[in-house]
């Protein structure tokens, strides 16, 4: 009797501790549709006694949303393409040989993955400063968040590749491929939902890159959302329908793919980021 | 000729393949790092900041920064933000990987919603609990009042008690699933059987835990715990957008200290004197992690 009644009890506190858990995403998009004077209620409302749902359209107009999100787009769209044009590769020979050269560049690709971008931030701005990139910053932007991005997307790829079989490759170069047609034609369909869950993770992570714009792009039309979020958040802000319905339209596009894609996002990180 | 062949057909395409990659990360990160050391012994302001040679100062930069009075309050800072939100992360999510070890329907793809904190920008999760630890109208008060855990409200993020704290509750939430997530993996690669010949033995649940449980995840125990270090010393956008450090520098750590110094106060010597600081205790902290994922780098 209890065996059969245990699952379903175990399910219940299950939904109780995510709706706990998720109960800050809940509180940025009901915050965002309150009333200013609602926000500031004591005891507070949990559910808006008076949506306003025109709060997103004044939001999306008034702080130049548009043009911060397409910056945000372009930044993550070159961060990723690079990242996954230049760490493919770099992953497949990393999965494919086993040696001390390998394990050697391993442990560099290792040490790049941890390094703080509060730590890389004051010579990258430097040294772009002397090389004279200041001049186009969201490329300097792009080169440098590709940098901090390449390590975790390199170690996560070559998970994927480890699991390509070497024989469908051998047998490949047995039937007269080269080393390249063989990798474009058997390793790389094989291995290509792996990579597409990794860049897509890499362009989420990107899409909410911070601090490398806020330090190197000046020009308001050249930065993207994430900065344009920052003018008006901080320790002392109150504009808070505003701030949350900026928040709720910048990440229900990443919430999107990350729950219709959930189950492989989860199924790639697991496999890469542990093994 | 040859060479073409080699680049087509043997160990060239491979080296080239690497060799993009590897020669990008020198240039973007492996280079930074090296200037960013050469800076913190050289005199670097506005009037420097474009020439390739400036004049050398050995280790006054160091003594500049340790004798900052801020410098201690700082270190102390970085300490309280690394092990508390490792410690609650870790506690945390090892409590719901257990729980999500259960057998009942649905279980891996609630788990999976738990990561939605970890893809959001970190800007906008610091956005998001700025407005719910706010002093006089935040939700957690009046949830922690309700409760009776407190009496009177708590200005979490302007009292200098609990400013810090004020980041280390954000960054809980936000590194918790991940860490779940990861020792999910590793209690899942546990065989059953041993459960069963325990409970068999007369095992009780704590014992079962103590004996089997803990010693078994040894090894991602340890990579769940540098990478939670890690992660932790990456993390910047939660402090411009709840404390930017202050009030008075009392939730101000390393990282965030580094970047005002180079950017807002423009004493860029003083920033990379501080970041290479930081590195220090980065490489301490990687070094652990690549010895403790070393037999699985290996395979």
């Amino acid at each position: 009797m209890t065996r059969t009644y245990t699952p379903w009890f175990l399910l219940a506190v299950a939904l109780g501790l995510a709706a706990i858990y998720l109960f800050p995403v809940y509180w940025m998009y009901v915050t965002s549709v309150k009333s200013g004077s609602e926000i500031f209620s004591n005891p507070p409302t949990f559910w808006p006694a008076d949506p306003n749902i025109g709060v997103f359209g004044d939001v999306w107009a008034r702080r130049a949303m548009p043009t911060y999100l397409w910056n945000s787009v372009v930044i993550a769209g070159g961060v990723t393409a690079i990242t996954v044009v230049l760490g493919t590769g770099c992953a497949y020979v990393l999965a494919r040989y086993r040696n001390v050269w390998i394990d050697i560049g391993l442990f560099c690709v290792l040490m790049l993955q941890v390094l703080p971008a509060s730590v890389m931030v004051t010579p990258l701005f430097v040294g772009f400063n002397q090389i004279g990139l200041l001049n186009y910053p969201r490329t300097a932007v792009v080169l440098a968040a590709a940098a901090k991005a390449m390590p975790f997307f390199v170690v996560l790829v070559r998970a994927t590749f480890m699991s390509v079989p070497r024989e469908l490759e051998e047998s490949a170069l047995v039937d007269g491929n080269s080393r390249v047609g063989a990798f474009f034609s058997i390793v790389l369909p094989l291995a290509r939902n792996g990579i597409l869950v990794c860049a897509i993770l890499t362009f989420m992570s990107a899409f909410g890159e911070y601090i490398y714009s806020k330090s190197i792009i000046q020009s308001p039309v050249l930065q993207p959302a994430s900065v344009g979020l920052s003018g008006f958040l901080g320790p002392n802000s109150t504009d808070w329908n505003s701030i949350m319905a900026y928040s709720a339209i910048y990440v229900t596009p990443i919430l999107a793919i990350f729950v219709i894609l959930q189950r492989r996002i989860v199924a790639g990180l697991t496999s890469g980021a542990l093994k | 000729m040859r060479f073409l062949n080699a680049l087509r057909d043997g160990v060239g395409f491979d080296i080239l393949l690497v060799g993009a990659a590897l020669l990008f990360l020198v240039a973007l990160a492996g280079a930074p790092l090296v200037y960013n050391v050469l800076m913190s012994f050289q005199q670097v302001d506005m009037f420097t900041l474009g020439a390739l040679f400036r004049p050398f100062v050995g280790f006054d930069n160091y003594v500049a920064v340790v004798r900052q009075p801020e410098f201690w309050l700082v270190t102390r800072n970085t300490l309280i933000f690394v092990f508390g939100s490792m410690t609650g992360q870790f506690v945390l999510g090892f409590a719901l990987a257990l729980f999500f070890a259960q057998n009942f329907p649905g279980a891996a793809t609630i788990r999976g919603l738990f990561l939605v904190s970890w893809v959001m920008p970190g800007l906008v999760v610091g956005g998001i609990w700025s407005l719910i630890l706010a002093g006089d109208y935040g939700v957690l008060n009046v949830i922690l009042r309700s409760l009776g855990i407190i009496q009177a409200n708590v200005f979490w993020k302007s009292d200098p008690a609990f400013s810090i704290w004020a980041v280390v509750i954000a960054n809980i939430w936000l590194g918790l699933a991940f860490n779940m997530l990861l020792l999910s993996v590793g209690l899942a690669a546990i065989p059953r059987d041993l459960y069963e010949a325990a409970e068999l033995d007369g095992a009780n649940a704590f014992q079962r835990f103590w004996t089997i449980t803990l010693p078994m995840m040894r090894p991602t125990i340890g990579a769940v715990l540098s990478l939670g270090l890690i992660g932790t010393l990456q993390q910047f956008d939660l402090f411009p957008a709840l404390t930017e450090g202050g009030p008075a520098n009392t939730s101000n750590v390393a990282g965030f200290w580094s970047w005002q110094l180079s950017f807002q106060l423009y004493d860029f010597a003083k920033g990379a004197t501080v970041s290479v600081m930081m590195f220090l205790l980065v490489l301490f902290a990687s070094v652990i992690y690549v010895r403790s994922t070393r037999h699985e780098v290996r395979g």
